[in-house]
């Protein structure tokens, strides 16, 4: 439907000619496309089981009880503990393949009998160490990444519809809308973000799922946060709009919805895409920060604010948690930020306007 | 991009709210009167509600009538309608239940005791003087001792644990005598007995006790307290139910001699009476309908040595309480050698983690180390603090009962209501490995729900173990047989086993995450919601939760008590029809500890039995019947007691040999300790020299159990 503009492709091409930020933006996506198959690579489930001659995939199966392998007992009529099953095949036809971290985000493992934070050790394969209930720190953090990401490009997908929409709408129309949505925005973008998410936060009740809840908090950031981007593009488009294609469109009998999205939409992306990365940014911020304080997601769901919280609690007694979280978290804003300079610098409108 | 929005909109807050306060300070001082104006209008405000309390107070007296058990219930069931209970008041039928007499009235042939033959408590060599610091996690919201909030976490500094009472239980003998009573050692009583066929117990007043004010403390303090206890103004349901239902008459025989009267004869009897603390009359000449705001900051005089004067009161930063040098009891037997400290100073920090550090720094005194993780982890008897001798450790095995940390589950619910379920529950929650891996196997297994009773805890009863393949029958026999994708049993109707399992908690919330992994093997779903303290009792209360894990703090009582939480009637608001059978329409009664609404006729009448019943054998035999139908039921899933206490403690604290006494519960519990000034200031310059000491790191097992 949008056809880039010939300037919109000489931006992005200048976008990879910035080293920094080209590389972050594959490197960022390759994570974000990898952590969607992470429980091919961080998970207590095999990724193959050769049992009496056939093979099971359990990763993405069923849960399997401990009967269709063999076992006797209470294990034949619980979930299978593949890293037991593991250790009881060796020597025999029978083989599992597990994940190259075999541990998945919930699970408990003590250490001499005992739950409590155990230190990185490659041997067990706790390549980070372990929380302070022994669970992996890695393993967490890949499934505390993969929740942040995936909330930050739905938060950003979401504030932008809304953003740009109402926006866009204020600068074409103008007049009695445009005054009616203003005023609107400034008293809607007053009211306090972290107070309303913990009010709603405690009101709704946990008998909903965990995804349900991951919506909710969604929702609640999505509707305080567009705000912020309506002005931009409001003065965008009562640009664009003032410009002599947009007349001439208009002249040659080019309806509403053309004029926005052939002619002005186009030409405002410039503008709109350098804040995305700063809108995702701040989504990881804003989702490990509520974490943090123990106002987003539900225990036990992993998250980096919720390993961060654990660490700082255990500063001196477990310092690998908060270490591990602390430069996880450093890395993705780091990254993210490397492609919002980048992109702010390619898109740079006096690089390419004909009004130097 | 959000932080800085709400930063500067909490700035404009503030500054609105500063406004606010700025224009009602001149709105104040805007008027017009000179101040003796004032004080005169005042003075004359006073004098009337003076007046007005004491004429609401003398037709209190007059008034009201002790009603006898079965009528006061009939009356909450609303068999009976109050009209007609005055009907029967006007007749003459009840008798008052406040009395004036003469020493001459009181009855021939009393025995009267006095506990002085007790041994001693705490040691002889402590010393006065010092200052202990500690720490408090939020600032009380009140002084009040009774009403709104008046029962937070602050209460036991200035009520529980530093007043006298007319008497205290002895905390290391606690055998029980002849008369079924425990032993009790003289507070503010002299003396005191009882006539067991009337129900009565009578009480002598020290002459000698004072209140911190200066004022004697006399028979008029008891009268007035039973009127003050009665009254809805106060805002303590659960003390005008208690002082109505639980007493039937004082009488006044003269300036320091009353007696109180019970509905029935229990064990225990001079518990029910000595453990009480008068009020001072002389304090609250201006109760009234505005108690609540009058005498939310104001602290009531008191029997006990510690006072807190309006100065050393810092609103939402800390608390001192400062010695009474002119404590009327300080050379008494069994109070001398305690509450040795000149002063207690109490900082507000609101984080455990802070807390610890600020303990480590010297900047408070004591420290709890319950949590195994501070035991083990932060503080062990290798970190250098314990080892160069500058901190002492100490476990502390006691015998008391036991708070009931377990899963209280809402049998009113669907599928909770299924009882096959609930005792899947019980099978599928594995306390066993929460104890041993992550409390280190320092806990123990709670086995009914009031352990720690001694002989009137069930002798045999054990909670049932984590067992998959129980759980997975009893839910089999529910119905549910079919896994789902994720491993979580469902039923032909496409239901899941998953309930919600709240907490106010979150200091153990790691429990609960392991229980939920465990219970996943069974095919059960726990999904766990961790609320803050206030919101999670606000839920319960409601009884809006399916499955909580909480714990009810009790007294150190002789038998534990049934009907709050287990009666029927705490449970819905019309609990059968007139036949019997359960009320189809009944609904759930809100604001009681009946937890599990439970509601079984088999054990309502052993609860109304026990209730009634003054012999120690049939109320044994009454309780185990009762813990068996409770287990058979299934709704409270036993969690863990924790048989001792532990804390660390600078070296400038002082512990008697013994270190605590059987019924303590934390270490500062009974004020045993005492502050040496000049070890802490030795400790302090041995820390920068490098000079060590021996290292402390005891564990007291004289009353250990199992």
């Amino acid at each position: 439907m949008l056809r880039l503009n010939p300037l919109t492709v000489r931006k992005l091409k200048r976008f990879r000619e910035i080293r920094r930020g080209y590389y972050s933006a594959i490197l960022l996506v390759a994570l974000t496309g990898l952590s969607l198959f992470a429980e091919l690579m961080v998970n207590d489930r095999a990724i193959i089981v050769s049992y009496e001659g056939r093979w099971f995939f359990p990763t993405y199966a069923d849960v399997k009880l401990g009967a269709e392998f063999g076992l006797t007992g209470t294990e034949a009529v619980t979930p299978v503990d593949y890293r037991a099953l593991q250790a009881r095949f060796a020597g025999t036809d029978n083989w599992v393949l597990m994940p190259v971290v075999p541990w998945g985000p919930y699970f408990n493992d003590t250490t001499e009998g005992v739950l409590k934070a155990q230190a990185p050790n490659a041997q067990r394969r706790h390549y980070l160490g372990t929380d302070s209930t022994g669970r992996d720190v890695l393993s967490r953090l890949v499934y505390g990444f993969r929740t942040a990401i995936f909330f930050a490009i739905a938060f950003t997908g979401l504030t932008y519809m809304i953003g740009v929409s109402i926006g866009c709408a204020m600068g074409y129309f103008g007049g009695v809308f445009d005054l009616l949505f203003q005023r609107i925005i400034e008293i809607w973008s007053n009211i306090p973000f972290l107070y309303m998410v913990i009010i709603v936060f405690s009101v709704i009740p946990a008998t909903y799922e965990i995804g349900t809840r991951i919506g909710i908090l969604l929702l609640i950031m999505v509707l305080f946060s567009w705000t912020g981007l309506t002005y931009y593009m409001r003065t965008e488009t009562y640009k664009e709009k003032a410009r002599d294609y947009t007349a001439a469109a208009l002249v040659l009998g080019a309806g509403t919805t053309r004029v926005i999205f052939r002619h002005i939409l186009p030409n405002t992306i410039a503008t709109m895409v350098t804040f995305v990365p700063f809108t995702v940014v701040s989504a990881i911020t804003a989702i490990t920060a509520l974490d943090f304080l123990g106002w987003g997601l539900p225990p036990p769901t992993p998250s980096i604010g919720e390993l961060l919280k654990q660490g700082t609690a255990n500063l001196t007694t477990a310092p690998w948690i908060v270490t591990s979280a602390f430069v996880a978290l450093v890395f993705i804003l780091a990254v993210v930020t490397f492609i919002g300079e980048a992109v702010r610098e390619a898109f740079d409108p006096r690089k390419f306007t004909l009004y130097r | 991009m959000f932080s800085s929005q709400s930063t500067s909109e909490a700035v404009r807050f503030l500054k609105i709210c500063a406004l606010t306060l700025l224009a009602a300070a001149v709105a104040g001082c805007g008027g017009g009167e000179t101040a003796s104006e004032t004080d005169a209008a005042d003075a004359a405000g006073r004098e009337e509600r003076q007046a007005a309390m004491r004429a609401h107070m003398q037709a209190h007296f007059d008034s009201f009538h002790a009603l006898p058990p079965a009528v006061t219930e009939g009356l909450e069931r609303g068999e009976i309608t109050q009209a007609e209970v005055n009907e029967r008041i006007a007749t003459g039928e009840f008798e008052k239940f406040f009395q004036f007499r003469t020493p001459a009235d009181l009855p021939e042939g009393l025995v009267w005791e006095d506990g002085s033959d007790l041994p001693e408590i705490g040691s002889p060599e402590a010393k006065k003087g010092g200052t202990l610091y500690g720490s408090l996690a939020d600032f009380p919201r009140t002084l009040r001792l009774f009403g709104p909030d008046a029962n937070g976490s602050f209460r036991p500094w200035i009520l529980d644990d530093t007043r006298m009472w007319f008497g205290r239980r002895h905390p290391n003998d606690t055998s029980i005598d002849a008369n079924g009573n425990f032993r009790y050692l003289p507070g503010i009583a002299k003396a005191w007995a009882m006539d067991r066929e009337n129900r009565t117990v009578y009480v002598k007043i020290d002459p000698e006790a004072r209140f911190s004010d200066g004022e004697p403390i006399t028979s008029d303090d008891m009268m007035f307290s039973l009127y003050f206890w009665h009254q809805d103004f106060i805002q303590a349901p659960w003390s005008n139910n208690f002082f109505k239902r639980n007493f039937t008459n004082i009488t006044r025989y003269d300036d320091h001699t009353f007696s109180l009267t019970l509905p029935e004869a229990k064990p225990n009897m001079i518990g029910r009476v000595l453990e009480l603390e008068p009020l001072p009359e002389h304090f609250f000449a201006e109760l009234g309908e505005d108690y609540v705001q009058r005498y939310q900051w104001e602290f009531v005089p008191t029997s006990g040595p510690y006072v807190l004067e309006p100065e050393n009161l810092k609103k939402g930063r800390s608390v001192t309480l400062t010695r009474n040098p002119d404590w009327w009891a300080k050379d008494k037997k069994f109070w001398r050698y305690r509450y040795n400290p000149d002063r207690i100073h109490l900082t507000v920090i609101r984080d455990t983690a802070k807390t610890f550090e600020a303990f480590r720094k010297g900047e408070l005194s004591m420290f709890g180390l319950a949590l195994p993780e501070y035991f083990y982890e932060k503080l062990p008897a290798t970190d250098p603090l314990v080892a160069d001798g500058y901190v002492h450790r100490a476990v502390f095995y006691n015998q008391i009962p036991r708070p009931t940390y377990g899963l209280w589950i809402n049998s009113d619910r669907p599928y909770l209501n299924n009882r096959d379920v609930r005792v899947g529950i019980n099978y599928a929650s594995n306390w066993d490995k929460v104890i041993a891996e992550y409390f280190r196997g320092d806990y123990l297994r709670m086995r009914t729900t009031a352990d720690g009773y001694g002989e009137f805890t069930h002798p045999t009863l054990r909670a049932r173990p984590f067992d998959v393949e129980r759980a997975l029958e009893h839910f089999a026999k529910a119905g549910f047989t079919e896994r789902d994708t994720d491993g979580v049993l469902m039923n032909a109707a496409g239901d899941r086993l998953s309930f919600t399992l709240s907490t106010g908690y979150e200091n153990l919330k790691d429990t609960l995450t392991i229980l939920r992994e465990e219970a996943l093997k069974a095919g059960l779903e726990f999904r766990l919601e961790v609320l803050d303290g206030t919101a999670s009792w606000k839920k319960v209360q409601e009884k809006q939760h399916d499955i909580h894990f909480s714990a009810f703090n009790v007294g150190p009582e002789m038998y534990p008590r049934y009907w709050e939480t287990y009666h029927s009637v705490n449970a819905y608001d019309v609990p059968w029809l007139p036949d019997g059978s359960p009320n189809p329409d009944r609904k759930l009664k809100a604001q009681t500890n009946n937890l599990q609404s439970i509601a079984n006729p088999e054990l309502d009448r052993r609860i109304e039995a026990y209730r009634a019943s003054d012999d120690v054998d049939e109320m044994k035999r009454l309780a185990f019947e009762m813990e068996e139908i409770l287990y058979e039921d299934g709704s409270f899933v036993p969690g863990f007691v924790i048989p001792f206490m532990r804390g660390a403690y600078w070296r400038w604290v002082k512990f008697p040999e013994d270190f605590n006494v059987k019924l303590a519960r934390s270490l500062g519990e009974y004020f045993l300790y005492w502050i040496e000034d000049d070890v802490r200031e030795e400790t302090m310059n041995s820390r920068r020299s490098g000079e060590t000491y021996p290292a402390v790191d005891a564990v007291y097992d004289q009353y250990r159990e199992e």
